[in-house]
């Protein structure tokens, strides 16, 4: 039996000799995490959308480039990190608004209180998310989300495991504080 | 195990990365230690705090798009620029040609006679593009180069190669152009490539070719690639303002899907109204900037516009 790295390698393969239904099924394996991936990154749907098609884009056009030594799955997540990076700086720059003080569209129709308190508990972690600087985001989102081992991390944000350790451990240090206020802040006002 | 070590082992165990003889050393230090126990509980809660995020599932509309876009890069992937290889004797003959040209002018100028302008020429064959192009043929291995005194030359395979050239803005080449993207580029990296062909062949704010300018709006009003469609409207923001890039940015803020071309309609409608901002400019500002369904950063944009104005 063939294993999911040798599936994958076999996949990229074929993407190279220019089977676009071997792109499809790459797609359709990991666009869901890697779009995932990027929500959390970016804490926007229609920006982790673009971002994620151009992951994709980009995988075909550097399908020759990938020499193996990382898994598949590893070499897309470095190309999304890296792709998350440049979208944070590109907006940085175009942005000139906050965004605070916009309002959320209102939920309606069936299911509007499920959707509320998803869109609550949504909100609840992005705001915990965005506490941390985006090296310990993207490390602690890669092994709370991913469940990637602290190597693979290393590898796909190409950085030593030390590092990885300490950005999840200082992620863990600030959300401790974050959560501990948030709780004060709740029992004070009930 | 030290008190100080706490909260690295507790994240070793959290990521499922410990050892079993690090957890049990964790596991002797909590039964031991009240105040560790109290920190590992509030890592554990910080941990668990993140759960609460709803996976984010790809939309059908999000996965049609994207498997488009993918197909249309294998395609891509596939084309190869074409380039023949050129056969000495008939570079030879080329040169020589060139030569008998020069001297053939030279001698002309001399005498007083001086040739009409040449506008878009076709190099090996005697009919017109405007001739080549009326029955709407499929131009194959469309290869561009930069000509001198900011001509283009533009060759292709219709019965037999052709190359045209002349200055984008002469009718005939503009016409060439349009059909090029219009007519005959198929995929999306088809259509990119001669957006950023005609792109390259103007300076920013200069005044585009109607035909140029009819194209790129077309194919911003309806191309299915958002790609492609914010190629056309990068495209159209570095022209010259004219009433009908307005009405197509216009129609884009409203009503195109993606939100990066309608960034792009922001940043073109506020550069061209800044000087005495229309009201239709003004209004659909302000729908953008207002609507509670519309992508943050659009919003933010709209709005600062409508403030600079």
């Amino acid at each position: 039996m063939k294993s999911a790295v040798s599936d994958d390698r076999e996949l990229l393969g074929r993407i190279k000799a220019g089977d676009t239904e071997a792109a499809g099924e790459l797609f359709e394996k990991f666009a869901p995490a890697l779009l995932r991936f990027a929500t959390r990154l970016l804490s926007d749907r229609a920006t982790a959308e673009e971002v994620t098609q151009e992951v994709f884009v980009k995988v075909i056009s550097r399908a020759h480039q990938y020499d193996g030594r990382a898994e598949v799955s590893s070499w897309l997540f470095a190309i999304a990190a890296n792709a998350c990076r440049d979208r944070r700086r590109r907006d940085r720059r175009a942005t000139v608004v906050p965004l605070e003080g916009l309002p959320e569209p209102p939920a309606k129709g069936e299911g509007g209180e499920k959707r509320l308190m998803d869109r609550q508990q949504r909100d609840a972690v992005r705001r915990a998310l965005s506490c941390l600087s985006e090296e310990q985001r993207e490390a602690l989102i890669l092994a709370r989300y991913h469940d990637m081992p602290y190597a693979e991390i290393a590898r796909v944000l190409d950085i030593s495991v030390g590092a990885v350790k300490t950005r999840i451990f200082r992620a863990v240090e600030t959300l401790k504080s974050h959560f501990a206020e948030g709780a004060a802040t709740w029992n004070a006002a009930n | 195990m030290e008190c100080s070590e706490l909260t690295e082992r507790v994240v070793d165990r959290l990521t499922e990365q410990a050892g079993e003889a690090s957890l049990r050393e964790l596991e002797d230090h909590l039964a031991a230690c009240v105040a560790c126990r109290e920190e590992a509980l509030l890592c554990e809660r910080a941990w668990s705090g993140l759960e609460g995020d709803p996976e984010a599932a790809p939309t059908p509309e999000f996965r049609r798009r994207t498997l488009g876009l993918i197909e249309d890069e294998m395609l891509r992937a596939r084309i190869r620029e074409f380039k023949p290889r050129r056969s000495w004797p008939r570079f030879a003959a080329e040169a020589a040609a060139v030569l008998i040209a020069i001297a053939g002018g030279f001698l002309l100028a001399r005498r007083g006679v001086i040739p009409a302008p040449a506008t878009a020429s076709t190099a090996a064959a005697s009919a017109s593009p405007e001739a080549i192009l009326r029955d709407n043929p499929r131009l194959a291995n469309v290869s561009y180069r930069a000509g001198s005194d900011g001509k283009l030359e533009v060759g292709f395979d219709v019965t037999s190669r052709r190359t045209v050239a002349g200055r984008p803005d002469d009718p005939e080449m503009a016409k060439l152009l349009a059909y090029l993207l219009t007519r005959n580029a198929e995929t999306a990296g088809e259509k990119s490539r001669a957006i950023e062909l005609v792109s390259q062949q103007y300076r920013p704010g200069a005044l585009a070719s109607p035909d140029i300018v009819s194209a790129l709006t077309a194919t911003l009003r309806k191309d299915p690639n958002p790609g492609v469609r914010k190629k056309a409207a990068d495209t159209l923001a570095g022209f010259s303002s004219t009433p009908e890039i307005r009405a197509a940015f216009l129609e884009a803020l409203r009503s195109d899907h993606s939100p990066s071309v309608r960034l792009t309609a922001i940043d073109a409608l506020a550069a061209s109204a800044a000087g005495a901002p229309d009201p239709n400019t003004i209004e659909s500002l302000r729908e953008r900037a207002q609507d509670p369904q519309e992508n943050g950063f659009v919003r933010a944009k709209a709005a600062s516009a409508l403030r600079n104005f």
